[in-house]
């Protein structure tokens, strides 16, 4: 069976290039438009990947990342970030959460800014995958 | 009532990054979580003869939109916020609304009415739909007209006008929790002329301190809460009496109730909040009754 790569973004033209991308590279794509509903799916389907965006409604990215990386039950997930919020201001959220009071989280295994190629976003999914 | 989220809507035009981080105090209350909104008006995309839907405007939009979005949430989320965003075609006041109910918000910041009067008129405002549709406090935010910027904490020294209707009491429900962020809240009560028509002195005096006695009463409450409050009451034109005791009073900020009353009637008939959001020179706060 093939791995299944969950694309989280709430642009749909997004998600449609993604899942493409996902599905022509032989694994399953599953689609989710907020960190609320994505987390609803990683936990009914556990997908062996996560393609997430930061800037969403409902939950952001940045709280669906934390709660992926704190969570025992589905620390196995891994995550590629893809967004148009720089990975500088990633990694100053989530140490401000960590100042905080929460949890501390490592950080992503790939962090992509958009817009990223098919061949790019290809790669990066087989070797997370590999 | 905690606000824990509030919905900024800006249509780039009237309100910018600047009222919100003035509104950023919040935080020493409940705050932590924002959703930005722009709405990209109907006749801005729309078919045009010969030219069908302008998707490529409609895409320019977007993006317009998405790149001052990023910039605002990367400055907040650096500070451990929780940021969201929504960029939709459509009328403004459905999809403030719709984001509101979707997110669940505790207020919804908004810039001035940007409809004409004869469009108001025929219309209805933007303010008055989403105040009455959503039942949420809607925060109509004001740049200071001396210096064309924002104040620096609105919600500082708010002066609250009372009709002691019910949507005036879940005003003062509204403002107890922020006392980390409220300092001190001038209460006021205008009584009309004609209340007072005919009437001797001794009828004013008695109308001055039954309406002094409900005013005190609402103080109590709020220096319960740990928030400084007095009371005034004023006598004349309501929306002129609330601008001029705003200023006497230094207030950051008019907080007011609105009543159930909306659509055609308001339309026809006029209301306070309507004219406070379009005349004051004041961020003006609308709570509406619980039960709209």
């Amino acid at each position: 069976m093939s791995k299944k790569v969950l694309v989280v973004d709430d642009d749909p033209d997004v998600r449609l290039f993604n899942t493409t991308v996902v599905e022509e590279n032989g694994y399953t794509p599953l689609e989710a438009e907020n960190g609320e509903e994505a987390l609803k799916i990683i936990q009914d389907k556990k997908p062996d990947l996560v393609i997430l965006d930061i800037l969403m409604p409902k939950q952001s990215g940045i709280r669906l990342y934390r709660e992926l990386k704190t969570n025992k039950a589905l620390a196995g997930v891994k995550v590629v970030i893809l967004s148009g919020i720089a990975k500088r201001t990633f990694l100053r959220s989530q140490k401000a959460l960590t100042e905080f009071g929460d949890a501390e989280v490592p950080e992503p295994e790939v962090y992509l800014e958009k817009p990223v190629d098919s061949e790019e976003l290809a790669d990066v999914m087989r070797k997370v995958l590999a | 009532m905690d606000i824990k989220k509030l919905l900024f809507a800006t249509q780039f035009e009237e309100l910018w990054f600047d009222a919100l981080q003035s509104l950023l105090d919040l935080r020493k209350a409940s705050l932590n979580h924002v959703v930005f909104l722009n709405v990209i008006e109907r006749e801005k995309v729309t078919m045009r003869r010969g030219a069908g839907y302008q998707k490529k405007e409609e895409i320019k939009l977007r993006e317009k939109a998405n790149i001052r979005f990023i910039d605002w949430a990367e400055n907040l989320f650096e500070q451990g916020m929780e940021v969201g965003v929504y960029i939709v075609v459509g009328n403004l006041a459905s999809q403030v609304i719709s984001a509101a109910e979707k997110e669940a918000v505790d207020l919804i910041v908004i810039g001035r009415e940007r409809k004409g009067k004869i469009e108001r008129m025929l219309m209805g405002s933007d303010l008055t739909e989403i105040v009455h549709r959503t039942g949420k406090p809607v925060l109509v935010y004001k740049y200071a007209p001396e210096t064309g910027g924002p104040l620096e904490r609105p919600f500082e020294r708010p002066m609250l006008s009372t009709d002691f209707s019910s949507a005036s009491r879940r005003a003062v429900d509204y403002l107890m929790p922020l006392n980390d962020v409220v300092q001190h809240v001038d209460v006021i009560h205008v009584v009309s002329e004609k209340e007072l028509a005919g009437t001797s002195a001794m009828a004013v005096q008695k109308t001055r301190k039954e309406s002094r006695n409900k005013l005190d009463e609402m103080c109590d409450l709020l220096e319960a809460a740990g928030i400084e409050a007095r009371s005034h009451v004023y006598i004349g034109e309501t929306v002129e009496q609330i601008e001029k005791a705003a200023r006497e009073c230094g207030a950051t900020m008019i907080i007011t109730g609105t009543s159930g009353r909306g659509g055609l009637a308001e339309r026809l008939l006029g209301s306070v909040p309507k004219e406070l959001s379009e005349k004051s020179a004041f961020p003006t706060l609308f709570v509406p009754p619980e039960n709209l």
